[in-house]
């Protein structure tokens, strides 16, 4: 297979390779500007590296960072702008006809002659205006990256030859590449926050979608949750309840049944392991409660399943309790157990990080180990452990996969833990999961629910960050 | 061991000391007789000076402390007495925290630390089994180098052992116990504003002398002192000092400290030690003026340590 014979079938899989290659040279140059840059320093300090402002690798970098990052600001421009203006040339020189068609069709004809230009035969009788259009698009596509290719190369060598000329043994290369490095480190961190913000934004939008459907207060109020609605007027089906309570009254009791469990035992595992156990003990007994965190929440849920939940039952039935197969308890149980070790493992840390002089002075005035931990050990601790304990709840809030398994899909509203009840995370996922359209209220209620959870969590970290923050330095 | 051959060379013939058991006579200044009697069936071994006292509050036989298989502390005889402020000097890591801690037993909290030989407390062996450190720590406080109040109010940090202790029935009985300690410990007219403001706020002085009233708060009977001034200003210093002066007539207090000039004005007796020996003890005065051992003359005017 020639050259020309590949082009024509994968033309995609030619550009992105171009993209790499051009991408593999830049990174090439840049290390050789580096060298050029370091040797360039050392030959103008005339062998004594004191005579220069900075050390030769700062000279190196800041070559290397000339000749790599506007040659990159290019390429990436390019590659984000490329379809937009190459789609906008191609439909100009479409025939009125084309051009006239709702935004849905065009963007279906764009999409045929994207294809035809790839080398993907659409359909059997095409349009010959299309087949120009596509010529078009390829020969427009081949002479972008052509001159991406030397746009890019010649702008790397440019800038990288003229820094490379432009050392002077007095230039601030250091300050400089700390300024860019400082930049680089800035725009890591907006990539994190930009992240956030937008997927708190979508999950808002859609719910200002599904708040235009239901009323918020309905929303926030209602004790009924239903959402099967009737997709056509003739079909028969729920009349759609959108009421969160239910949903958030079972995500309540879950996570109080978890944390019940979780809070003594991880805590008092806790005390054990960081004020009584012996060495040997601990270091057996530390990895292990947190190979607990490890073990995936599948894993849980059908442990919770399969296990206790006919466990709960059973034992229920003896006392004469009517249990559901699907029970609260049964969920709220293993998710406490999954819990365990984020409360002992941070309430082991922010023990440990008691001073022992605290603890010298206690015992000094005749207090006894147990009497040590009670009022000096665990109140210095507290905020560290309250803090540790209210991620465990927004961890157990935001619990899903147990739940599903354990608990049951019913909106009950109820505080029986024998009952079957379902929580906010779960109901997120029935709403989504399979084949849905996006815009019935049905599936925007998920994203309701999302948000109102995502504020849940919110409020609870918050609160556990300023604990932290107030209490921290308490004993320093 | 290269310091040590240095220090030794100045006296000839080199004195065998500190590994042998005997320092000999004419390496002595002044050509003084070494105490080698016999207490208790053993042998006191190397100090030279006043160990022995009629009537002591605490008496140490033969007390050694490893850490490990490391021995910090070689076989100290010592006599503390009833009412005297008693100074331990010596250059860093010569054991003599080691040996504070011994009295209260908070050694017990480190958990490769080894003590033997006896101490007796009013003739009682703190160390017998069936000694309980917890009731020995009552009458035994102590006052540690850096300042620790508890992260808690000035009021409860006072309060912390009285009600452990159940020292007091009500709680009017329990802020008497408060006040008093806070005023014997000089501290009352500082904080009697501000009482449920967290001990942590005061200056390192006041937290120090928080920490003694604290510790007197319980009523012990030895007060021990692990350089309580060490991270203090000179103001503060001066306060604890007087503090200390106020304390002597109803406690017995044994004082660490790395200040020559402290342990001269506060103190009744002082001992030096020096790489786990207990080399010297005798009244102050005597120590500071007119020191037997000569390891002692080299610390005290400052050729040492």
């Amino acid at each position: 297979m020639t050259g020309t014979e590949r082009d024509k079938l994968c033309p995609l899989l030619f550009i992105m390779q171009i993209t790499l290659i051009i991408f593999s040279i830049l990174l090439a140059l840049s290390v050789a500007a580096y060298f050029f840059g370091c040797r360039r320093a050392v030959a103008i300090a005339q062998g004594n590296i004191r005579n220069l402002h900075s050390l030769p690798e700062h000279y190196g970098f800041y070559a290397a960072i000339w000749c790599g990052l506007p040659a990159l600001l290019v390429l990436g421009l390019w590659t984000v702008f490329e379809t937009p203006i190459m789609t906008h040339l191609v439909v100009s020189e479409l025939p009125r006809t084309f051009q006239e068609l709702e935004p849905g069709r065009l963007n279906l004809v764009i999409n045929d002659i994207k294809n035809m230009a790839n080398g993907i035969i659409v359909s059997e009788e095409t349009d010959p205006n299309l087949l120009a259009a596509a010529d078009r698009y390829r020969s427009l596509q081949s002479m972008g990256q052509a001159a991406l290719a030397v746009v890019v190369l010649t702008l790397a060598l440019g800038c990288g030859s003229v820094a490379l000329y432009l050392i002077r043994a007095k230039q601030r290369a250091r300050n400089r590449v700390e300024t860019i490095v400082k930049g680089l480190l800035f725009v890591c961190s907006c990539i994190a926050i930009l992240a956030t913000i937008g997927i708190v934004l979508s999950v808002v939008f859609e719910s200002i979608r599904f708040f235009k459907l239901v009323p918020v207060s309905d929303f926030l109020f209602g004790l009924k949750w239903s959402p099967q609605t009737a997709i056509r007027v003739d079909q028969v089906g729920g009349s759609g309840a959108f009421g969160a309570v239910p949903l958030f009254v079972g995500t309540l009791l879950i996570s109080l049944i978890a944390m019940v469990v979780s809070v003594p035992v991880g805590l008092m595992s806790a005390i054990y392991l960081s004020e009584y156990a012996s060495r040997s003990f601990r270091a057996v007994a530390k990895p292990l409660l947190e190979i607990l965190a490890g073990i995936p929440t599948v894993v849980y849920g059908f442990f919770a399943a399969i296990m206790v939940a006919p466990f709960i039952r059973d034992t229920g039935s003896r006392f004469g309790f009517d249990v559901a197969s699907e029970s609260a308890l049964a969920a709220g149980l293993v998710m406490g157990i999954m819990i365990i070790p984020f409360v002992s493992s941070l309430s082991d840390d922010v023990i440990n990080a008691v001073p022992q002089s605290l603890r010298d002075g206690s015992y000094a005035l005749g207090a006894t180990q147990s009497e040590t931990i009670q009022r000096v050990v665990i109140p210095a601790a507290l905020p560290g452990i309250v803090s540790g304990i209210l991620l465990a709840v927004s961890r157990a809030v935001g619990e899903t996969m147990i739940v599903v398994m354990a608990a049951g899909l019913s909106a009950n509203l109820t505080l029986n833990p024998f009952e079957t009840v379902t929580t906010v995370t779960v109901q997120i996922v029935t709403l989504l999961t399979g084949d849905q359209e996006f815009d019935s209220a049905k599936t925007l209620a998920a994203f309701a629910l999302g948000l109102l959870l995502f504020t849940v969590t919110l409020i609870l970290n918050v609160i556990a960050l300023y604990i932290v923050r107030k209490y921290r330095e308490e004993y320093e | 061991m290269k310091k040590e051959e240095h220090i030794m060379g100045k006296i000839e013939p080199a004195i065998p000391f500190p590994n042998s058991r005997f320092v000999h006579q004419q390496t002595l200044k002044r050509g003084r007789a070494i105490r080698s009697d016999q207490i208790a069936g053993q042998e006191i071994q190397e100090t030279v000076g006043e160990i022995r006292l009629d009537d002591p509050r605490l008496s140490c036989r033969d007390v050694s402390v490893f850490y490990g298989d490391k021995q910090a502390l070689r076989g100290i005889n010592l006599d503390i007495g009833r009412h005297e402020v008693f100074a331990m000097i010596g250059p860093s890591g010569c054991g003599k925290s080691t040996f504070l801690r011994c009295f209260n037993r908070m050694n017990d909290t480190i958990s490769n630390c080894r003590v033997t030989g006896t101490i007796m407390m009013d003739g009682r062996d703190i160390n017998h089994n069936e000694t309980d450190p917890v009731s020995l720590r009552v009458r035994v406080g102590m006052v540690f180098q850096k300042p620790n109040p508890f992260p808690k109010s000035i009021w409860e940090n006072v309060a912390f052992g009285p009600r452990i202790h159940h020292l007091a029935k009500t709680k009017e009985g329990l802020h008497e116990i408060v006040v008093k300690s806070l005023q014997q410990a000089g501290l009352w007219d500082e904080v009697k504003d501000r009482l449920h403001q967290a001990g942590l706020g005061l200056s390192g002085g006041q937290q120090q002398r928080l920490c003694i009233a604290r510790t007197i708060a319980i009523h012990p009977e030895v007060i021990l002192m692990d350089e309580p001034c060490s991270a203090l200003d000179p103001i503060a210093t001066g306060k604890i000092e007087e503090l200390i002066n106020t304390l002597r007539k109803d406690y017995t207090i044994c004082i660490v400290t790395h200040s020559m000039q402290q342990a001269s004005r506060i103190s009744d007796r002082t001992a030096y030690f020096h790489l786990g020996n207990l080399v010297e003890v005798g009244e102050t005065k005597k120590i500071f003026i007119n020191p037997l051992h000569p390891l002692t003359e080299d610390y005290i005017t400052g050729r040492l340590g």
